[in-house]
């Protein structure tokens, strides 16, 4: 089966400014396609240019086999899209949202109704049909945004920043929410930067200042971008005494802040590449009791390199 | 139902949603014009009467006398004081005791009886000048009503004011009321409610379902152009039973009338509002591009023939003054679709040229 999603080299440029930079990528069936990259990478730009909301400068896109920009139209029918900035009235009622937007997408009669109630009773939200979505929690209005796009049973979803704003929790549900959706088949396009989130997805692509700078799985961006060993060191000591003693050290790759701890990259046939080795250097510089724990790498090391690569 | 019908319809229902949760501006839309029926038909009236007037009467003959008793025969003058000269009538007008005075010289029948001009001055006070210009407009009316030719035989000049025969100005008003409300509702809550989209960010929502431009336009627009309508309703009953306005043409006509020049102002909103996306800045050029011509060059108070040239021809261009000018035809005239042709052809330009611009623009914005 063919991509339901097919970029090739596609391009925007705002005057001099190139927001978009020969983007390509597939996104098959059933897949979850995680699109990460700070704010002004050009995440929503390649959004708003697949939704058919904008044209784009150069190169071309498929969605559903429709050219996004000869067949803007086709392209809208067969995609559901949230915004970032707006998913929802909120001065109407969970019934009015679903009934406008299912007949935005043209549904109408027993059809529309149907799928209706069942948003409704999907997004657990039977019982308060008739409160305003402006009292609803935000994570609630999230699934209840999700489910609006989804009336129509469109193969392919745009998501932009979809849990913005959410609390943890409730980001959780929403992402249980968008695998079910992934499993029935549908292609989902999700632009965060929540780089927690993006491990839920089967695919991730990097934006930076524009360039889709690598694509891969979690595991395999991971293994080839930041490879190496990694530890986490906490202790009594300020974090400030711990990145002093490791600081320019052999085979030291990166210490990053997290949370109280520090976290360390080393080449993996460095000679503090151990916990213990490790541990004797910090007594040795001077650090009460630091405890040193093996840990794995995540999609912010791999971010990081990549802003930091790119800044070199 | 084919797919454009519906999708319109459920920006229609939407829109009444919206509209139902505001109660506010429900009220707003329709107390404004009951309110300003009111406001208009009773309190700012530009008819005077019982206007105070001192007599000066130097002649003191059965001439003079008859001539005072004439002007304040009616309702328009009422004797106040009587003054031994000009002179002495001048600190009644400063006081405010009178507006007017009537000085009727001490030569008065003699001038009469040889058929020369009879002198009489009327002072008025000029620092109020409308109570001035339509106390001399009363006065030499009343004056010529009946003049005394000595020799000759005794004539009367008649005048008759055909349609409004009591001159009422409620009556004239009420035309233009009708433009200032509608302009008010239309443009004002259109350029809002289509700037509230930009604003909340579902413009964009709106355009990434296969929803057309046209479809998002009629939709949000229908549920205002009923309520247009529904206010030139409430106007007119007013206008009937506390004003007896007469209704001496066809109600359908005046409605078709109303409904062109309604999409026109909807369409005056819907490109401010395109253009401006802030609800903001919409209302702010909404409040100078309708409010001021319907008030001021829509021929509702001042009268476009004494304008000067360029004015003349704004006033031309907005479709207040056509509105106005047309609805007095049918509703005091009684005239037929020929008369008001003219004016619905202008109205009709003018919404054909704002429709044009704002989907031009509507366009333009989003591929940018």
């Amino acid at each position: 089966m063919s991509a339901l999603i097919d970029v090739d080299g596609l391009t925007r440029r705002f005057g001099d400014f190139t927001a978009v930079d020969a983007v390509s990528f597939q996104v098959e069936p059933g897949e979850i396609f995680g699109y990460l990259g700070a704010n002004g990478a050009g995440k929503s730009t390649t959004i708003r240019m697949l939704c058919g909301l904008l044209a784009p400068t150069e190169g071309r896109a498929t969605i559903a086999g429709h050219d996004i920009a000869r067949d803007p139209r086709a392209v809208k029918r067969s995609i559901g899209y949230m915004s970032q900035k707006f998913s929802l009235y909120l001065d109407l009622t969970p019934a009015e949202n679903l009934e406008f937007f299912a007949g935005a997408q043209g549904l109408s009669g027993a059809e529309r109704r149907r799928r209706v109630r069942d948003a409704l009773e999907h997004s657990g939200l039977d019982a308060r049909r008739d409160t305003l979505t402006g009292a609803l929690p935000g994570g609630l209005r999230q699934r209840l945004a999700l489910a609006s796009a989804r009336l129509h049973q469109p193969r392919i979803l745009f998501l932009d920043e979809p849990t913005a704003g959410v609390a943890p929790d409730a980001r959780r549900a929403f992402w249980r929410d968008i695998r079910a959706v992934a499993a029935e088949g549908t292609a989902v396009f999700v632009t965060t930067h929540h780089l927690d989130e993006a491990e839920y997805c089967g695919r991730v692509g990097l934006m930076v200042d524009g360039r889709l700078e690598a694509l891969d799985t979690p595991a395999e961006l991971k293994r080839t971008l930041v490879p190496g060993v990694f530890f986490t060191i906490d202790g009594d000591a300020p974090r400030a005494d711990l990145r002093r003693a490791l600081d320019g050290a052999a085979g030291v790759r990166g210490l990053q802040p997290f949370g109280r701890r520090l976290r360390v990259r080393l080449d993996p046939d460095a000679a503090l590449a151990d916990a213990d080795a490790l541990t004797a250097r910090l007594a040795d510089a001077g650090v009460a009791d630091p405890r040193v724990e093996p840990t794995t790498p995540n999609l912010e090391d791999v971010f990081l390199e990549l802003v930091g690569r790119e800044a070199a | 139902m084919r797919p454009a019908l519906i999708r319109t319809a459920a920006l229609a229902v939407k829109e009444l949603a919206h509209i139902r949760r505001d109660p506010q501006m429900l009220a707003f839309a329709l107390l404004l014009p009951v309110v300003l029926l009111l406001l208009f038909g009773y309190a700012i009236s530009f008819d005077l009467d019982h206007i105070p007037l001192a007599v000066v009467d130097r002649d003191q003959t059965a001439d003079s006398r008859a001539l005072a008793r004439r002007m304040t025969a009616g309702d328009l003058f009422v004797p106040v004081a009587d003054a031994p000269s000009a002179e002495a009538a001048v600190p009644l007008l400063r006081r405010d005791v009178a507006r007017a005075a009537l000085v009727i010289d001490d030569d008065y029948t003699r001038a009469l009886r040889r058929g020369e001009p009879a002198p009489v001055q009327l002072l008025v006070d000029g620092a109020d000048n409308s109570t001035a210009a339509v106390a001399m407009g009363y006065a030499s009316a009343i004056a010529i009503g009946r003049v005394e030719v000595p020799g000759g035989l005794p004539y009367a000049v008649r005048s008759r004011a055909l349609f409004n025969p009591a001159l009422r100005s409620t009556i004239f008003i009420i035309p233009g009321l009708m433009a200032l409300i509608l302009v008010i509702i239309a443009v004002m809550l259109t350029a809002l409610t289509v700037a509230r989209e930009y604003e909340r960010g579902s413009m964009e929502q709106l355009f990434a379902t296969p929803t057309r431009r046209v479809e998002i336009i009629l939709g949000k627009l229908a549920p205002y152009f009923v309520l247009g309508l529904v206010q030139v309703l409430l106007v007119l009953t007013a206008g009937v039973t506390l004003f007896d306005l007469p209704v001496r043409g066809s109600l359908l006509l005046l409605f078709g009338v109303a409904s062109l020049f309604l999409l026109a102002m909807l369409g005056q909103g819907l490109l401010i509002s395109v253009v401006t996306r802030s609800q903001m800045l919409a209302s702010q050029v909404a409040v100078i591009t309708t409010l001021l011509p319907a008030l001021l060059l829509s021929g509702f108070i001042f009268p476009i023939e004494h304008m000067p040239l360029p004015l003349r021809v704004l006033a031309n261009v907005f479709p207040a003054s056509h509105l106005v000018e047309a609805l007095r035809a049918i509703l005091l005239r009684g005239n037929g679709p020929a008369a008001v042709a003219a004016d619905c052809g202008a109205i009709a330009a003018f919404f054909a040229v704002m429709l044009a611009l704002s989907i031009k623009r509507f366009q333009r914005v989003v591929g940018a």
